[in-house]
């Protein structure tokens, strides 16, 4: 009785959670008429790949009286000319969470191994400094941030982005490390170190193979919070050269007579890359961030 | 020890030194690849049509524009921040609700010393001017105006056996009494009173038509006074809800939106709405009472007009840009490029309303051939620029607008769910605007 519970309400919550993603992909299929109809058509009745051609198969041109992309301002129905900036604003996207994650890994994995293994004066002190730095909201942030970037010349380059991210994952990164790396014990590090390895063949041999979850949390919500953010690609990007993936999507929803089918579209191309993400490390993700969680 | 300490030292002196270094090289990085184009921000609307535009600009000029736009929802934060963070920025969509604060701050440079502007304005509508005006100072050129709409179903008048949409506030109450006995509507009169940006522009229209101000010429509010309208349309819709029941009670959750979707669904025969949703109510695809959708003007109150509330969005310059005379030179080229003619044509406003369905506030476009023919298809040209020539501007866009926005939404709500007297909600609201207006 218990298991049919549990799994009537599994399928209510999948259903719950999958509806949205699937509506999402069957519209992105939908022409514009349909997508509108009632009941809907969660199964297209005339699918097209319009809207996938649009921001696949558009070529850079200038955009003029002649060549400008018209549509019903009733309807919608309209693809804007800025589709063709999906797929760079893609590129952009992951360029940025890449470098952000690797950069993150470097510079927090030392961190928390040495926060954690090394007992230095102001050492707690440390670690929760660089956590109330989180607790400052990103609004709050945007303006003095903005100042830095424009000192830098960096205004409308991916640099602004990789730098300010860093700023946001690089204590989060430490914090999951720094409790996983205290909960393994002090003896491998003293054996490693008898053993003749430095504090750094001491991290890379025997502490990072064994911090692999915990890496790899770090690295998904490094490239998740770099992948989705939005208010700060908002303030110091301006062109499609660095403009990232929610900016442009975002811009498409400003026009009231953009054809929705469109911006689910580009929806599905925004979830792309999370998910594989997600999938590929599934079996990781809750461990690494529960691991340390609990001392014992 | 102290060898490593000194490693330590010298690391981090070197990465100081690396980050001040790249610092300062890209900092001439970006001056030396730092051309003078100008720099043209907006909100990410008609994106198409404004590169079409730009691109005609630039061709005719041999100048250059960098083009940028940010979505509506966070254009205002966006730009702030730019402001503060002093990036360049030349010429600007400016909201007609932004310009108090945007020209207090001192971002944006009044256009008065640009005669090849100004002349401008004897084509524009007096309310679209005026919106751009603060302090006797003018701000800009018109991009877009729109106005709050008076809207039928001229087939549910005529199964109830009236011949005329009603002129009066008076008449509307007894042609939806009418509406209601015949069973064709439960609650006649779609209005949207829910709290949200729309709300003000309800509020005005209902105001303005009774001859009512919320505010004086001086800026003290008169709200509250009895004889100066905002009593008499509070009143009304009071009534209207509560005694009449030709509105739902559930106005005060409606939005805009809401209001738009049921009215096309069929379940009112009056509605106030943005004008330009009349080709949304009068299109099948999207609406149930396509093409028997009329715009009348506004109900006049008793003492009121048929006066309606206007909105306008315009080119601004920065000030920034107009401290540079060059720079200067070429925004306000653009600006006249756009929000004026274009070789001898109101081109880009005639594109947005053709392509996009934008509204406009130049006169001579309502005499296009194209423009008129394009319109009669599913509304009346004539009654749009009759309307549009009885809208005034909202008499509350200042500094503070935003906080006193709040109180008055709650206070006429509460007015209305039967919280308050429209006394005591009336009182409410212009003490809240003195006390701030007095604050600055």
């Amino acid at each position: 009785m218990k298991r049919i519970f549990l799994f009537c309400a599994s399928t209510v919550f999948l259903v719950y959670v999958l509806a949205p993603v699937a509506w999402l992909v069957s519209s992105s299929v939908q022409q514009e008429a349909e997508i509108t109809s009632r009941p809907p058509h969660w199964i297209p009745r005339e699918p097209t790949l319009e809207n996938f051609e649009a921001i696949f198969a558009a070529k850079e041109k200038q955009v003029t009286y002649e060549t400008r992309r018209q549509g019903d301002p009733a309807t919608g129905g309209y693809i804007p000319s800025t589709a063709r900036n999906l797929v760079p604003a893609m590129w952009n996207s992951l360029i940025v969470a890449v470098a952000v994650v690797i950069l993150n890994l470097v510079v927090s994995v030392p961190a928390a191994y040495a926060m954690a293994k090394i007992r230095f004066v102001g050492r707690s002190a440390s670690i929760y400094f660089m956590l109330t730095t989180r607790v400052i909201p990103d609004i709050a942030l945007v303006v003095p941030f903005f100042f830095f970037i424009h000192k830098l010349g960096l205004l409308d380059h991916l640099g602004s982005l990789v730098i300010t991210y860093l700023a946001i994952t690089v204590p989060f990164g430490v914090f999951i490390l720094v409790g996983y790396f205290e909960s393994l014990p002090d003896e491998l590090d003293k054996a490693a170190r008898i053993d003749g390895c430095s504090r750094l063949q001491t991290l890379l041999r025997v502490y990072l193979p064994l911090a692999v979850p915990s890496l790899v949390a770090v690295v998904l919500f490094t490239f998740l919070t770099s992948w989705n953010e939005f208010l700060l690609a908002l303030m110091f990007t301006q062109t499609p050269a660095s403009q990232t993936m929610p900016i442009i999507v975002a811009a498409f929803t400003s026009d009231f007579t953009i054809s929705f089918s469109f911006i689910n579209a580009a929806g599905v191309l925004a979830v792309i890359p999370p998910v594989i993400l997600a999938v590929v490390f599934e079996r990781y993700i809750v461990s690494g961030l529960t691991a340390g969680a609990v001392k014992g | 020890m102290s060898q490593r300490s000194y490693r330590r030292r010298e690391f981090l002196k070197a990465s100081a030194a690396a980050t001040l270094a790249g610092t300062g090289a890209f900092s001439l990085a970006r001056q030396a690849f730092a051309a003078d184009p100008i720099n043209f921000f907006a909100w990410s609307a008609g994106v198409d049509q404004v590169k079409s535009h730009i691109s005609a600009f630039e061709a005719k000029t041999g100048l250059k524009v960098a083009y940028n736009n940010a979505p509506w929802a966070q254009y205002r934060d966006t730009l702030v921040t730019k402001f503060v963070g002093r990036a360049p920025l030349d010429v600007l969509w400016v909201s007609d609700s932004w310009l108090p604060e945007w020209a207090e701050a001192g971002w944006l440079a009044p256009i008065d010393g640009y005669p090849q502007l100004l002349k401008y304005n004897a084509d524009v509508d007096d309310f679209s001017t005026q919106s751009m005006m603060y302090k006797g100072k003018q701000y800009g050129l018109t991009y877009y105006t729109d106005y709050m709409g008076f809207f039928y179903d001229e087939d549910k008048l005529k199964k109830a056996g009236i011949g005329a949409p009603p002129k009066t506030w008076d008449e509307v109450v007894q042609q939806s009494l009418k509406i209601k006995k015949a069973g064709l509507a439960e609650y006649p009169l779609m209005l949207s009173m829910a709290r949200e940006t729309w709300l003000i522009e309800f509020l005005s229209a209902m105001v303005f038509s009774h001859g009512g101000r919320f505010v004086d010429d001086s800026g003290v509010a008169v709200m509250q006074d009895k004889k100066r309208g905002a009593h008499a349309a509070l009143s009304w819709i009071v009534e209207a809800v509560n005694k009449h029941k030709i509105v739902s009670p559930a106005c005060v959750e409606i939005g805009e939106l809401n209001g738009l979707k049921a009215f096309t669904s069929g379940n009112h025969a009056f509605a106030l709405l943005g004008r330009y949703r009349v080709r949304t109510l009068n299109d099948p695809k999207q609406s149930q009472i396509a093409g028997r959708v009329r715009q009348a003007l506004m109900p006049a109150g008793p003492g009121g007009s048929h006066a309606t509330v206007g909105w306008n969005r315009f080119y601004g310059l920065t000030s920034q840009a107009a401290a540079n005379k060059e720079k200067a030179a070429n925004a306000v080229k653009l600006i006249e490029w756009f929000g004026g003619k274009a070789d001898g044509k109101y081109a880009f406003q005639k594109l947005m309303f053709m392509d996009v369905g934008s509204g406009f506030a130049v006169k001579p476009l309502f005499k296009d051939a194209e423009i008129i023919k394009a319109y009669q298809q599913y509304s009346d040209i004539g009654m749009y620029e009759r309307q549009q020539a009885l809208a005034k501007k909202k008499d509350v866009i200042s500094p503070w607008f935003g906080e006193w926005d709040e109180v008055n939404g709650t206070a006429w709500q509460a007015a209305i769910v039967g919280k308050s007297s429209v006394d005591d909600a009336l009182r409410k609201s212009a003490d809240s605007w003195n006390k701030l207006r007095k604050q600055g």
